[in-house]
């Protein structure tokens, strides 16, 4: 049963990463980017496709793969920021599910179909204390969803930049009308959100089904995590996404449960939403 | 142009287009030097793609065109895409059959589409030879016989060769179960244990299509102490199987795995295969360069279509198909095809274990391997594995 939980952390560490990611979108630039998965999958398999095609060297075709998806992330926010930049958060919302499809359709086209053949950055097991394994991956994304939640708090809070962020998610027409250029600060989070999320995908890619589909529609858990925060608190996001996967590993080794498996986001999101409108009245909440 | 031209040009359009009429006859059956309408279904777009077999069918078809045909008769080989999708493929089968009159369908490869028309093709009295039979519909019907083993036999087969060859206990069953499937694979199981006196250590049907991380069935199996794991997974998820046991430092599991695992691609993505990655391959194995394979290996590559068992099935259903073609006497319609398909004297072929007759089961894989840090496959046998021997 332990075993089981711990072997659900590496799945919850990206979900927490990606969830993180999300919650930040959501607070600064107002969306729920249903591409974020997406983005870090194509950068994924930029990198590899740098490394097996043109030969370079793992490093560098990871980096440039990172960029790709940051570049990506940073075109999707140019939109957003140019044309849907008075739109409501559902619209804003809305329009990231034609890059969602768009990249899944890229990726088929220029990379096939088939899963890719990523070299492990990190691989095997890291540790194990009484006959419980910890994967080396598992290490990296809870390390890296702890790390990403706390340096984007202290950006937030203590920098200048995390200052006018907050501005202008807060009083966006005041912080303009102050001179805070939004446009250029809301794309470099863009930007950064898919550096982050390329980083976590391809931590994570080699030691699982890495085709595209399955990839990109990661950000169902991710959603489902960055729920717990109600999309605002990086915290919780964090625990969200650790227990969904927790979860996941423990309902996979009962057999009575391990049907719920498959729509355990799902069941997550329904949960949530029905306890964070228990004091909802019907009139009020409609 | 001048004027004279251009009139002898409209003449021949005019005339073609009236050949073109007559020939769209039903039935197929248009008169004397009419194409012969061959179909197929597959799934070409979608979640699943199997395009390979169709296209290996299709350049079998051209190379008999244009040795000549039959008598001069050309095939009119059309195939459509299903997108995995139930109502396109009712009405591609629909298209085929009853608007372009196709004497029969031939190299299909598709995720639903024997199931779902099955019923029809025996309406209609038409028999179909899918280059691959992927769903159980493609091994339950009477007018429908695959060039291939299919994912059923093949599990008794790996099971076979776990339990009897490798002489493992302890095999436990993960299932990825689509649609109907679950009955069909349970009494594959049962055959084995008929065959064997073994049993399953435990099967688990949970295990879900195109998941993200399989650590927790991989775990779940090395607490309940399996040896060995039978799964029937597509490429992706076997993938994802096995890179989850190398996480958790699992490296003396044997797997035993399925044809649709068989591709340099997954070869390529492996690199530690635990106790080895064994499969009973449906046709004589490709990635070893042999006389065996040298015919349909050179057609696939002046094409450019990918070297894979699914190709290997189109390629053989096109074979056949020719030659009960061409041992028809008198008329080729729909009824005399049939007939032929259904009297046909077994054709043996070095590339499969079992000699193909329509309505016939094969029951034969190839057993390869997939060693640790060899990114290849190699055969670990010098003959088929036969179910039951």
């Amino acid at each position: 049963m332990l075993q089981g939980a711990i072997a659900g952390l590496a799945a919850g560490g990206l979900y927490a990463v990606l969830g993180v990611c999300l919650t930040l979108m959501s607070r600064l630039v107002r969306v729920v980017n249903f591409a974020q998965a997406a983005t870090g999958m194509f950068g994924a398999f930029t990198a590899v496709w740098f490394v097996r095609e043109i030969g370079l060297p793992i490093w560098l075709g990871s980096v440039l793969g990172v960029l790709v998806a940051g570049l990506l992330a940073a075109a999707i926010g140019f939109i957003a920021a140019t044309w849907l930049s008075e739109a409501s958060t559902t619209t804003r919302s809305a329009m990231t599910v034609g890059p969602l499809l768009l990249l899944i359709s890229m990726s088929f086209i220029l990379f096939g179909n088939k899963p890719q053949p990523f070299t492990p950055i990190i691989a095997g097991p890291a540790f194990a204390f009484g006959g419980v394994v910890i994967s080396q991956v598992t290490v990296a994304t809870v390390a890296m969803a702890i790390v990403t939640a706390i340096v984007v708090r202290i950006v937030l809070r203590r920098t200048r930049v995390g200052t006018q962020l907050r501005a202008l998610s807060e009083r966006p027409t005041t912080a303009e009308l102050l001179g805070i250029r939004s446009r250029p600060l809301s794309i470099a989070v863009w930007f950064v959100t898919g550096v982050i999320s390329a980083i976590a995908i391809m931590i994570v890619a080699p030691s699982q089904s890495n085709d595209a589909t399955s990839l990109s529609m990661l950000i169902v858990p991710a959603a489902a995590a960055a729920l717990l925060g109600g999309f605002r608190r990086l915290d919780l996001a964090v625990v969200g996404g650790v227990v969904l996967g927790v979860l996941g590993g423990l309902v996979a080794q009962i057999d009575e449960v391990a049907l719920v498996r498959n729509f355990l986001p799902f069941l997550f999101i329904v949960v949530l939403l029905l306890w964070t409108q228990r004091k909802e009245v019907w009139d009020a909440a409609r | 142009m001048n004027k004279r031209a251009s009139g002898t040009a409209a003449l021949i359009a005019v005339a073609a287009l009236t050949l073109a009429g007559c020939a769209g006859g039903d039935e197929g059956s248009g008169g004397e030097g009419a194409p012969i309408v061959v179909g197929s279904v597959n799934t070409i777009s979608g979640p699943a793609t199997f395009p390979e077999a169709s296209l290996a069918a299709a350049a079998v078809f051209d190379a008999f065109n244009e040795a000549g045909g039959l008598d001069g008769r050309k095939i009119d080989y059309k195939t459509l895409d299903d997108k995995g999708d139930p109502a396109t493929a009712t009405a591609s089968a629909r298209e085929l059959v009853g608007s372009d009159g196709a004497v029969a369908l031939v190299g299909s490869a598709s995720l639903i589409e024997c199931e779902i028309n099955a019923k029809y093709y025996e309406q209609e009295g038409i028999l179909s030879m899918p280059g691959i039979g992927v769903d159980t519909g493609c091994f339950a019907s009477d007018n429908i016989s695959p060039a291939n083993v299919g994912p059923f036999n093949d599990m008794t087969l790996t099971l076979q060769y776990g339990s009897e060859v490798l002489g493992l206990d302890d095999i436990c069953i993960l299932l990825e179960i689509a649609g109907s499937t679950r009955p069909t694979y349970q009494a594959a199981i049962d055959k084995w244990t008929e065959i064997t006196g073994k049993e399953p250590k435990y099967v688990d049907d949970t295990v879900p299509y195109g998941a993200s991380d399989y650590t927790p069935y991989i775990v779940k199996a090395r607490d309940q102490g399996c040896k060995a794991l039978a799964i029937n997974p597509v490429e992706p998820d076997a993938i994802g199987q096995v890179k989850a046991a190398n996480a958790q430092g699992w490296d003396d599991v044997t797997w035993l795995y399925l044809t649709s695992v068989y591709s340099e691609n997954f070869a390529d993505a492996i690199d530690n295969a635990g106790a080895g990655i064994y499969v009973p391959a449906e046709f004589y194995p490709f990635t070893d360069d042999n006389e065996i394979n040298a015919d349909w290996r050179e057609l696939m590559e002046a094409n450019d279509i990918p070297l894979t068992s699914f190709s290997q099935g189109g390629y053989l259903a096109a074979k056949y198909f020719i030659e009960v073609l061409e041992g028809i006497d008198g008329d080729i319609t729909r009824e005399s095809v049939s007939e032929a398909l259904q009297s046909m004297e077994p054709i043996e072929n070095p590339m499969v274990g079992t000699p193909y007759a329509f309505g016939t089961q094969n029951t034969a894989g190839w057993p390869i391997i997939l060693k640790s840090g060899t990114n290849a496959w190699e055969k670990v046998a010098e003959d088929w594995l036969r179910i039951g021997e």
